[in-house]
């Protein structure tokens, strides 16, 4: 099996809760039925959310998926 | 901290605790060669144990609040899952040292204590994983 492109998940959640009038990580984890310590470490790229709750939290900003997250290679 | 690595620490620092008391007690010769007494010590140190790490959770999840009471989200799990995989190589390991080995090398005593050890051994490790999945993070 050929290895795999590096590369990690990025995402501009802290900006978009910025822009959604100061968010906050729980009021967010409320919402789509996460943590606040969950949000936390998403937010600081150390938890890859599965797909559903990335569509969640797209869904919340009312964003698509890729201007939340994105693939820096 | 997350309350539910806060109840790993817990039961992590309290499993420690526990068991190196016990087989201290055991590497020292004060339990006896019998199952009655092996089974009597290690009932005392899990049940004390037990009630140590009840009581450490009701405190957490009762400073806790609302996330106390709250069910595990994805990554709660997806770190459990981690955990619960490699203590269960551990065990398995454990089980044929304990099941298709040592039967045939020594004395019953041994062979309980080696088996309580490999069950505290898996656990240790499940613990260990999902204290530093929660520290350094999980890409599952």
């Amino acid at each position: 099996m050929a290895k795999p492109l590096p590369g990690r998940v990025v995402n501009q959640i802290r900006l978009l809760r910025f822009m959604a009038n100061e968010m906050t990580q729980a009021e967010l984890g409320e919402r789509i039925g996460m943590t606040r310590q969950t949000v936390a470490a998403i937010e600081a790229g150390k938890y890859s959310p599965t797909l559903e709750a990335a569509f969640r939290i797209a869904q919340v900003f009312g964003k698509p998926l890729d201007e939340v997250f994105q693939w820096e290679g | 901290m997350a309350y539910r690595e806060k109840t790993a620490w817990l039961t992590l620092a309290c499993m420690i605790v526990a068991y190196v008391i016990y087989f201290s007690l055991v590497l020292s010769g004060q339990v006896g060669p019998r199952l009655l007494d092996i089974v009597w010590t290690f009932g005392i140190v899990v049940s004390i144990q037990a009630i140590v790490v009840i009581i450490g959770h009701i405190v957490l999840a009762v400073r806790g609040g609302a996330e106390g009471r709250a069910r595990p989200d994805e990554r709660d799990r997806a770190i459990a899952r981690r955990g619960g995989s490699a203590g269960y190589y551990v065990l398995l390991v454990g089980t044929i040292m304990v099941g298709v080995v040592m039967p045939f090398s020594d004395p019953a005593p041994k062979i309980v204590n080696t088996a309580l050890l490999a069950i505290v051994l898996a656990e240790t490790v499940r613990h260990v994983l999902i204290v530093t999945s929660y520290r350094r993070g999980w890409h599952g």
